[in-house]
């Protein structure tokens, strides 16, 4: 199905580096986030008692002293709401998925630390802390497991009942001629990555009010969540009412990143408790908690071989892989999108005909995870691309030539992977070359000294070729088992008797510019202004039902539903001028709010004459084939998952005295198809490349061995600030996709997958003085230090003065 | 039952009088008491820097203030930048070059960034880097905020002398 | 994270602040500029029954120089300390260590006394204050007292101050002529709070080291003194081969610690790389005239 491509109008909206219309009131302090919004009078408040244990028995719970505290109207354990609201579970019908349920408030086992045991209601925040404290809960503890091989070991307990062990969801595959490939392969590199757990850490944390309506019976839940319409359907099932009396809302939401991607115990028991209150009911995360029950990710251990002919081509690959995924697994996802996607990913941006895995998700005694920011991809990518730095360097070979040999060429497009992943179009060796090019990569080798010392510090480059599944849709999910992801959005695009037009999008906005995007389509479509058109997303009471924004999914399918429903409205507003002008509406063009004859400007009228006449406020009737009103819906569901690609080059410096890490430079030259706005497109690679540099260089979240979570708090959990970033140049390319309507790609997570892999390749690089691996991240200071090995204090001077 | 203190201040240009609880966090009194809601609460522990507010004329972190320590004093929040009509500079700014994306730390950013440029009027790249680390962002990657600044810096500096540099 | 109850007092003198503070017998807390105390607030992690406002005693926010000695009231604001001509003169080490006590926020409420008596192992100004050999005041409701800094810091987020004390003034020696300054330390991210931190103070004549004096913190629970390195420097010149000396011998005898996040090896490889920096720092600085 090819693009939706207007006629060569190059003065439209679409491609214009638009400043957002987001901006003026979040910059006034004006932004309505969830803990922003006006409490009605009575709003009660919730505080979640959390398991102190990691693996334990419930044996009592005593909520008597806390009931009776100051300001508390209530307390509920996990025994109260059993009967009332059902398990989560995510049942992906999947071969090899084993299915848990988890109960909102845990009634008899708790499974990880923080996991809510009871929850209290009191007047207000403090004082239901308060009470919180005096809830008593006497736990018969159970063995601890932390890590895949724990859980996996032969004296694990087993976490669920119905499972026949800790394996949630397990998956091999292998093509034809893997084996003969390896048998025959001149070199074969090999190691076990392993990536430290990651926390989210969207700067606001999660939250949600409900406030219940007795009159009708029905219900609206503010939730800052990535997923509105989900989570509506999800309380109506889980709590057996009526969805029609239900109501969703994002508000402003203070970044997602997978982190709000869920369906969450929170969500269901406050809904619940403010039916049966009869009282708003508010809860917001605290920092503390976030970093406690908000999903997690990115814990997983590849162990990863690639087989390589003697200059460098790539035949093959093999992968065992492991995900630590918590005790539950998140809904919708479910447990195997992370073990899943990992497998699928690490094929990458090259040529590589054979492939096999083993990949499974292993549940522990710790906080679930999720989908957390292009999931499994970045350490997929970064055991391909460390691999491959390797590989070229027993081989002989420039690590850019070996990158060379094996990228994807525009003669192999479109190119099937060895998983069947399909890449229509793409610019994998155009990026390569012009991010090297624009980091003066040859430059930087031909300085380079074997020491690698200059200026008393260690210099290195790295690279990484990127590729992103982008937009995926209703097939992809139902392929994958993740049923109860939609796959489709869809847009109500309504033009008003004034003229201006109003678009309901069935996704919702955490920051990435949708208000502005989107309406930069409808305004390239209609002929309006930017002022004329607004975008309104995140309300279930509003247009379309719909997925939600994760998986860089935004661009291209809330994107394609937009521009789907404008063009009809665009070819209503020609057929109501035609006939009002007695021209033929294909000769009809729209620009600057008018409708006009090709080629003259003498035979028009205004868009807000064709919004009169389409709602019989005119003296003019509309065309008889035409009814009233001037709005479309559209749904949309791309034919095939486009990709996206990227190269990126980084340059680092390491003082070899301390282990610091610093990024000098850092270049991606991308490609997300077409750009419907260069400002928010690099806007998402910056931030992207700078999370993910975060998880590289000094976030890690760590338990101790029984479970507990040392890192708490911002003071533990090292999250990279202005200091520790570097300045980002990103070159555009667009290779529009023929698979999606615009020729739209996505661009939310690429940016987080190429920056482990080259960052890792710099110090790599900048470290080959000292024969060491790079296979574990995050790579603090200290742990520099252990990979330089131990030295002397004499070799101080052999540094000061190479 | 602690007693409560009466409190008078000066919030965005406006006397005011309160009583309050000790430990009511100065956070949860501007968002809460004064429906100042710009600010906002990212931690509660002084790191993200999202709560950051002016007193007396410098910045600080509201959540690690109590209301009850504010009798006397003179606060700004984000909302005093531009109550109504244009943006002022630095907001401008921000706008002009993507400094912002969800915006929950921007109000933050913007009280630092005008205490930074009134003392450094001409900082590079680096001292930007280093004066605004305080501030954690997410999602951004702090590059055009880094932009933003250099670009708001050098229009303060041509309003200033009445001819750019 | 909301504190849990807690009565305020903010009482005008610091007569009346010990004399409260000695009534709770030991279970209320000075306030200073509470960027280290409120976060314990507001974690939980101590639960105080009454909090003591130090922000409004008289005469604790004093800079003043009395005849050799530069005089820090502890309410005196870091960045207050940072901007003033007074303590650059005096003490530049205090000024040139402003800097690294945290982003501006943190700066402009901090407090040079909140900062000493909070005795965060990894804090900058026990490390400045033993390096310099800085005496606290200590007033109590009986009576006031001198603590040289040797004696001050005893542990994590322990000193020598009795639980109806307060930290009243900190007074430091006016540097002199020939006098010389550094300080450095390693971190895991840039700019960030120290792992490791060395301010050190050496005297020269005539090109020749004759007073040495550095302190470190962040190797264990309080700062301590490099005597070996010390030792290694005085009277001799700071050339390449005596500071790489002065380096080596700086983990002698220091039994590191790790905790939950960094380990004691990396304590100890980094710890001669900092005292060698910071030598080589304080070489190219001077104040005032060399003698």
């Amino acid at each position: 199905m090819a693009a939706d491509r207007d006629a060569g109008d190059e003065s439209g909206m679409i491609g214009r580096p638009l400043p957002r219309k987001e901006d003026d009131p979040l910059l006034r302090g004006l932004g309505v986030f969830i803990d922003d919004i006006q409490e009605p009078p009575g709003t009660l408040h919730a505080v979640f008692v959390m398991s102190t244990r990691a693996h334990a028995n419930v044996v009592a719970v005593d909520i008597a002293e806390a009931a009776q505290a100051e300001g508390v109207v209530a307390v509920y354990t996990g025994k109260d709401l059993a009967g009332r609201i059902k398990p989560i579970t995510a049942d992906i019908p999947q071969p090899g998925y084993q299915p848990v349920n988890r109960a909102v408030l845990a009634t008899d086992r708790v499974r990880f630390v923080g996991e809510a045991v009871a929850v209290v209601i009191a007047e207000n925040r403090y004082l239901a802390e308060d009470a919180a404290e005096l809830v008593r809960v006497d736990y018969e503890e159970l063995p601890s497991v932390i890590d895949v091989d724990q859980a996996t070991g032969p004296d694990a307990p087993r976490l669920h009942e119905g499972t026949r062990d800790n394996v949630l969801f397990q998956a091999s595959y292998r093509t034809a001629n893997v084996e003969t490939v390896f048998a025959s392969a001149d070199h074969i590199v090999r190691d076990t990555f392993q990536s430290h757990r990651l926390a989210v850490v969207a700067i606001e944390p999660r939250g949600c009010m409900a406030v219940y309506q007795r009159r009708n019976d029905s219900l609206t839940l503010w939730s800052s969540t990535q997923l509105p319409h989900t989570v509506r359907t999800a309380i109506a099932n889980l709590l057996d009412w009526d969805e029609t009396r239900l109501r969703v809302v994002a508000p402003d939401v203070g970044g997602g990143f997978g982190g709000k991607c869920s369906v969450y115990p929170e969500e269901l028991i406050v809904s619940f408790l403010a039916r049966e209150l009869n009282a708003p009911v508010k809860w917001i995360c605290d920092r503390r908690e976030d970093l406690m029950t908000t999903t997690q990710g990115r814990e997983y251990r590849f162990d990863v071989a690639l087989a390589f002919k003697r200059d460098g081509t790539l035949l093959g690959a093999k992968a065992k892989i492991d995900c630590n995924i918590g005790a539950y697994p998140s809904f919708p996802l479910g447990a195997s999108v992370e073990a899943g996607g990992a497998a699928i990913y690490l094929p990458g941006a090259y040529r590589m005909g054979e492939y096999a895995y083993e990949t499974r998700a292993i549940t522990t005694t710790t906080c679930p995870s999720g989908v957390y920011r292009a999931v499994a991809a970045p350490v997929a990518s970064l055991a391909t691309e460390s691999l491959m730095d390797r590989a070229a360097r027993e081989l002989g070979l420039d690590p850019a030539e070996i990158r060379r040999k094996n990228v994807l060429l525009p003669s192999d497009l479109p190119y099937t992977n060895a998983v069947g992943m399909r890449y229509s179009t793409g610019s994998f060796a155009t990026c390569l070359e012009r991010a090297l090019a624009h980091a003066d990569y040859v430059g930087f080798r031909r300085t380079q000294t074997d020491n690698r010392l200059r200026d008393g510090k260690l210099h290195g480059i790295g690279m990484a070729n990127v590729i992103e599944h982008t937009g995926q849709g209703t097939l992809r999910y139902r392929q994958r088992g993740i049923i109860y992801v939609p796959g489709f959005d869809g847009a109500q695009v309504k033009v008003e008797p004034n003229g201006r037009a109003i678009a309901w999008v069935s996704q919702c906005t955490q920051g990435q510019g949708h208000l502005t995007a989107f309406a930069q389509i409808v305004a390239h479509e209609l002929g309006l202004g930017m002022d004329d058109v607004t975008v309104i997303e995140g309300d279930t009471a509003f247009g379309p039902y719909g997925t939600g924004t994760f998986a860089s999914r935004g661009a291209v399918i809330a994107g394609g539903a937009t521009l789907r429903a404008s063009t009809r409205v665009a070819d209503k507003i020609r057929r109501i001028a035609g006939h009002a002008l007695n021209v033929s509406a294909g000769d009809l063009k729209l620009a600057d709010g008018r409708v006009y004859l090709s080629g003259t400007s003498e035979v028009s009228m205004s868009i807000r004459e064709v919004a009169a006449i389409a709602h019989s406020m005119d003296a003019r009737a509309l065309p008889e084939s035409d009814s009233f009103g001037l709005e479309a819906t559209e749904y949309y569901d791309p034919a095939a998952t486009p990709t996206s690609n990227a190269a990126h080059v980084a340059q680092v410096s390491i003082d070899p005295a301390t282990g610091l890490v610093t990024v000098v430079n850092y270049v991606v030259a991308h490609d997300c198809g077409r750009v419907i706005n260069p400002l928010i497109v690099e806007g998402q690679v910056h931030g992207a490349v700078v999370q993910g540099l975060s998880s590289v260089l000094s976030e890690a979240m760590r338990y101790d061995e029984t479970g507990q979570p040392i890192t708490v708090s911002l003071m533990d959990y090292l999250i990279a600030t202005a200091a520790d970033a570097p300045d980002i140049t990103v070159l555009h390319e667009e290779s529009w996709s023929p698979d999606t309507a615009g020729g739209f790609k996505g661009v939310g997570e690429g940016g987080v997958i190429g920056v482990l892999p080259a960052v890792a390749n710099a110090i790599a690089d900048a470290l080959v003085p000292f024969g060491c691996k790079i296979n574990r991240l995050p790579l603090l200071p200290q742990a520099i230090v252990a990979l330089m090995g131990s030295r002397s204090a004499g070799s101080l001077e052999d540094i000061h003065n190479p | 039952m602690p007693q409560r203190h009466k409190i008078e201040l000066t919030v965005n240009g406006k006397k005011l009088q309160r009583l309050v609880e000790p430990r009511l966090l100065l956070s949860d009194f501007l968002r809460y008491e004064l429906r100042l809601t710009g600010t906002h609460v990212g931690c509660a522990h002084g790191v993200c820097g999202a709560c950051t507010v002016s007193i007396n004329g410098s910045t600080a972190r509201s959540c690690l203030t109590f209301a009850v320590q504010m009798d006397g004093a003179v606060i700004e929040t984000v909302e005093s930048l531009a109550p109504r009509g244009p943006l002022s500079l630095i907001q401008q700014a921000f706008h002009e070059h993507h400094a912002l994306q969800c915006g929950f730390c921007t109000p933050g950013f913007l009280l630092s960034t005008r205490e930074f440029l009134a003392r450094y009027p001409d900082p590079s790249d680096e001292t930007v880097r280093m004066a605004l680390r305080g501030h954690i962002c997410r999602c951004t990657g702090y590059v055009n905020i880094v932009r933003a600044v250099r670009a708001a810096a050098a229009k303060l500096k041509e309003e200033r002398t009445g001819h750019g540099s | 994270m909301k504190p849990s109850r807690f009565e305020y007092f903010s009482p005008a003198s610091t007569s009346e602040a010990v004399e409260i503070l000695a009534s709770y017998q030991g279970r209320a807390r000075l306030l200073a500029g509470g960027q280290s105390l409120v976060p314990l607030l507001n974690f939980r992690i101590i639960t105080p029954e009454a909090l003591i406002d130090l922000s409004r005693c008289r005469g604790l926010d004093e800079i003043r120089s009395e005849g050799s000695v530069l005089v820090l009231g502890s309410m005196v604001r870091q960045s207050t300390a940072e901007t003033s001509e007074i303590v650059r003169t005096c003490c530049p080490l205090i000024t040139a260590t402003m800097p690294f006590l945290g982003p501006s926020p943190i700066r402009n409420r901090g407090t040079i006394g909140g900062s000493l008596a909070h005795a965060d192992r990894v804090a900058e100004l026990p490390a400045v204050a033993v390096a310099l050999g800085a005496i606290m005041i200590a007033e109590g409701p009986k009576r006031r007292r001198e603590i040289p800094a040797r004696e001050f810091f005893l542990g994590d987020l322990t000193t020598a101050l009795a639980s109806e004390e307060m930290l009243r003034e900190v007074r430091f020696p006016i540097s002199s002529d020939g006098e010389r300054f550094a300080f450095v330390e390693a971190t895991n991210r840039h700019h960030d709070l120290a792992l490791v931190a060395v301010a050190l103070k050496l005297v020269l004549n005539a090109g020749r080291c004759e007073q040495a004096a550095i302190a470190v913190v962040g190797v264990g629970p309080k700062p301590l003194r490099l005597p070996a390195s010390e030792g290694c420097l005085v009277g001799k010149r700071l050339d390449a081969a005596t500071v790489l000396a002065a380096a080596q011998l700086s983990t002698e005898g220091i039994e590191f610690e790790s905790d939950v996040h960094t380990p004691a090896s990396y304590r100890r490889h980094v710890l001669p790389s900092l005292v060698e920096r910071a030598l080589r720092q304080a070489a190219s600085n001077a104040h005032g005239n060399d003698r």
